[in-house]
């Protein structure tokens, strides 16, 4: 094979890019998620979207990893207690860098219908939040919608560290 | 330490040896409350010798939220919503548990078929209830597949209550003096077709863990209950039932005509994690039973109670009818005050007694709703089974207790 | 009153809505709750705590706090609630849970929630609330918290106490 007929072929094998945006696509396609239930939402949230019917696998994101170490998203499915906030935010600095959050549900966003002593109104009070999403409890499709624009804001971040 | 360790007695042909294994210390372990097997926001502080547990200490209140208080601030019709929510997994029960206390107390009763929709909203929930037990407790005690034909079936129950109520999870269907709305023909239909295929798929499940040998080993002679200490540590719903009572509120204290059906009421005698589990394999069963039976002869007629001091008047009213503005101005800005006076009513949820106790002062709002949960009695047993079990075993026999942390926390 | 062959101590009695109830004085909870164990009341369904600070409606209650317990007979199906009325001053009571065990759990909550104490309770302590928390989120004078909300009817009441507290 001549060295004319390599460089003829170049253009069909060879992509050219910034680090950034392959980076941004590698991230965006593998977010995985703490399992990390809390309340109701949980079950829309985190099984539901996992199962059959919605399967969050089409998106990267079945691999829900146990450990804080592992994950790089959390998914705040739920209120967030008096007590559980130091325990959540203990797991949110577990947590490696690049992270994301999403605040699932309007107990999480803002407390919901749990304007009271128990219940902190909103869980960016404690952690920085990405995404939220509305409903008490969001169906799975607006879970599979945060993903997706999650991996939006991935996708643009690249490489430049988090603001 | 060990001197002081109460006795525990185990299931036939099994012994644990009640010596320290190991000369070492004691171990304390935390355990939670982020732990992906804790059911929720459970945490345990266990003490080990060796693996061996001594003792378990749970330690709930991480999901507190304040319930009770918050149905103190909110009129009385307005607290439904809120019941939908400390027991996440059987929203229209909780319903149902708050619905009778307060009809109890204003001394209504909701008509024929509103009785009947409580029924099927009520079984199909303890359906779903058992699905997300099984398939949660399934991956914790390492079965995956199971986790997907639950949620496939789960998937289904969430359809009607969307069909029904408009919403999947938390309905707030069953209100006080009746239920939301009528159901809708294909409602109904949906429905058959569930009934019609679910006892198929509840011998699928049967097909991968009955006799599946790995789930055996890990659940039989585990966590075992006597029938004396089921009673004296109060547990209920398929933690008594597993332990040989046949104690099931449906068919002790019925509500809502279940003594009109024919059902029976699902017991196993072993007391160990394995029988919990056919009690509650049967009590799908049973409840397939039930709906079918509700569905074919839901009687016809008014869902709510014509009573237009509790529930609003028929939208078409209010174009012509002055009284009926009025009714439906002074509900929903003022609501209703049922006399005064204290109520306990209890329903049987998919974990248990799932009890109400209201207190009215006369006033729009409640004095005091205390939610009696199922949860939050049955933790306290899981003290006493998990001693002198291996560690990887307190995952079986927390699992199945079945604790729902908004229901324990509420 | 078929039911209930108490002794003595008993205050009062009477049926509300259906469910009979009696109220004893706070020494003889355990010797009441005892004698009705023996009577075939074994299970012990709930207790808890009803504060009845400032009622505008109805009569006023002996005491501000009352203990209420039910208790179930399983063989006969009847229930029985047990009224003890505890003064707000002297917020004590004696702990039940040697006699019905589920009582553990339910005591340290009423502690946690009311501010009663539970005396003979091997270990009451906070059991809902974080353990550095301070006051008695379900009775009457604490607040609800949360934040207000602007247009709502509750707005000015939402974060003080209704002002006869």
């Amino acid at each position: 094979m001549g060295v004319e007929k390599l460089a003829d072929r170049l253009g069909e094998n060879v992509l050219t890019t910034t680090l950034g945006k392959v980076v941004g696509w590698g991230r965006a396609n593998s977010v995985w998620p703490a399992q990390f239930g809390l309340a109701c939402c949980a079950i829309e949230g985190l099984m539901h979207t996992a199962g059959p019917g919605f399967d969050i696998g089409r998106f990267g994101s079945e691999a829900m990893r146990a450990s804080p170490r592992q994950s790089d998203l959390m998914i705040v499915t739920g209120r967030v207690s008096q007590k559980m906030a130091p325990v959540l935010r203990q797991i949110y600095d577990q947590m490696p860098e690049p992270k994301w959050v999403i605040s699932m549900g309007a107990c999480a966003s803002t407390g919901g219908v749990f304007n009271n002593y128990a219940i902190l109104q909103g869980v960016d009070k404690i952690v920085p939040v990405d995404v939220y999403i509305p409903g008490c409890p969001p169906r799975p499709e607006d879970v599979l919608n945060a993903l997706m624009i999650l991996q939006e804001k991935i996708k643009a971040q690249g490489i430049k560290p988090r603001l | 330490m060990p001197d002081t360790m109460p006795e525990q007695t185990l299931a036939p042909g099994v012994t644990i040896t009640r010596e320290r294994e190991l000369g070492g210390d004691i171990l304390t372990v935390n355990f939670g409350p982020q732990h992906p097997s804790t059911h929720g926001v459970l945490r345990l502080i266990v003490d080990l010798d060796g693996e061996v547990i001594r003792r378990v200490k749970p330690v709930i209140g991480y999901l507190h939220t304040g319930i009770e208080k918050q149905m103190e601030a909110l009129r009385w019709q307005q607290g439904v919503v809120v019941t939908d929510r400390h027991d996440y997994l059987s929203p229209p029960i909780n319903n149902l548990a708050y619905a009778l206390a307060v009809e109890q107390l204003m001394g209504v009763e909701a008509p024929a078929r509103a009785q009947g929709l409580r029924v099927i909203m009520s079984e199909l929930t303890r359906i779903a209830s058992h699905l997300i037990w099984l398939g949660s407790t399934g991956i914790e005690l390492g079965a995956m597949g199971i986790f997907m034909y639950c949620l496939r079936d789960r998937e289904k129950i969430l359809d009607l209550n969307e069909e029904i109520s408009g919403f999947r999870m938390h309905t707030s269907y069953i209100r006080p003096g009746g239920v939301t709305a009528d159901a809708t023909p294909r409602f109904l239909e949906m429905l058959d077709a569930f009934v019609k295929e679910m006892p198929g798929n509840i011998q699928e499940y049967e097909n991968l863990l009955t006799r599946n040998p790995i789930w055996i080993e890990r659940t039989q002679a585990i966590g075992y209950l006597s029938a004396e200490d089921a009673i004296r540590l109060g547990a209920t719903g398929p933690m008594i039932r597993g332990s040989g009572v046949p104690w099931d509120l449906r068919k002790d204290r019925p509500y809502c005509g279940f003594e009109t059906y024919d059902w029976e009421v699902a017991v196993e005698d072993a007391g160990d994690c394995y029988a919990r589990y056919l009690v509650r394999i049967k009590e799908m069963r049973e409840s397939v039973k039930i709906l079918r039976q509700a569905l074919d002869r839901l009687p016809g007629g008014p869902v709510n109670v014509d009573d237009r001091k509790i529930l609003p008047p028929p939208r078409e009213e209010l174009d012509t009818s002055m009284e009926a503005l009025i009714h439906h101005f002074k509900l929903f800005t003022e609501g209703y005050s049922p006399p005064a006076g204290d109520v306990y009513v209890a329903v049987e949820s998919g974990r248990g007694e799932n009890g109400c106790y209201i207190v009215s002062d006369g006033t729009h709002k409640p004095r005091r709703v205390k939610f009696r949960a199922a949860s939050f009695v049955n933790l306290q047993a899981v003290e006493h089974m998990a001693l002198g079990h291996m560690v990887a075993d307190m995952i079986a026999i927390i699992g199945t207790a079945d604790t729902v942390l908004g229901d324990a926390d509420r | 009153m078929t039911a209930l062959k108490l002794t003595q101590g008993v205050l009062a009695h009477g049926v509300i809505a259906g469910a009979e109830w009696v109220s004893v004085p706070r020494e003889r909870i355990r010797e009441t709750l005892t004698e009705l164990k023996s009577q075939g009341y074994e299970s012990y369904v709930f207790m808890t705590c009803v504060d009845h600070l400032a009622t505008p409606t109805v009569e006023k209650p002996p005491e501000r706090l009352e203990l209420v317990y039910q208790l179930r007979n399983m063989k006969t199906h009847r229930e029985l609630r047990v009224r003890v009325f505890v003064p707000e001053d002297d917020p004590r009571a004696p702990s039940a849970h040697d006699i019905y065990a589920p009582a553990n759990w339910d005591e340290r909550e009423t502690w946690d929630m009311f501010g009663i104490r539970f005396e003979g309770h091997p270990d009451l302590s906070r059991i809902l609330m974080p353990d550095d928390w301070v006051g008695h989120p379900l009775r009457r004078d604490f607040p609800v918290g949360g934040e207000p909300v602007d247009f709502s009817e509750d707005h000015e009441v939402w974060r003080t106490a209704p002002p006869e507290a």
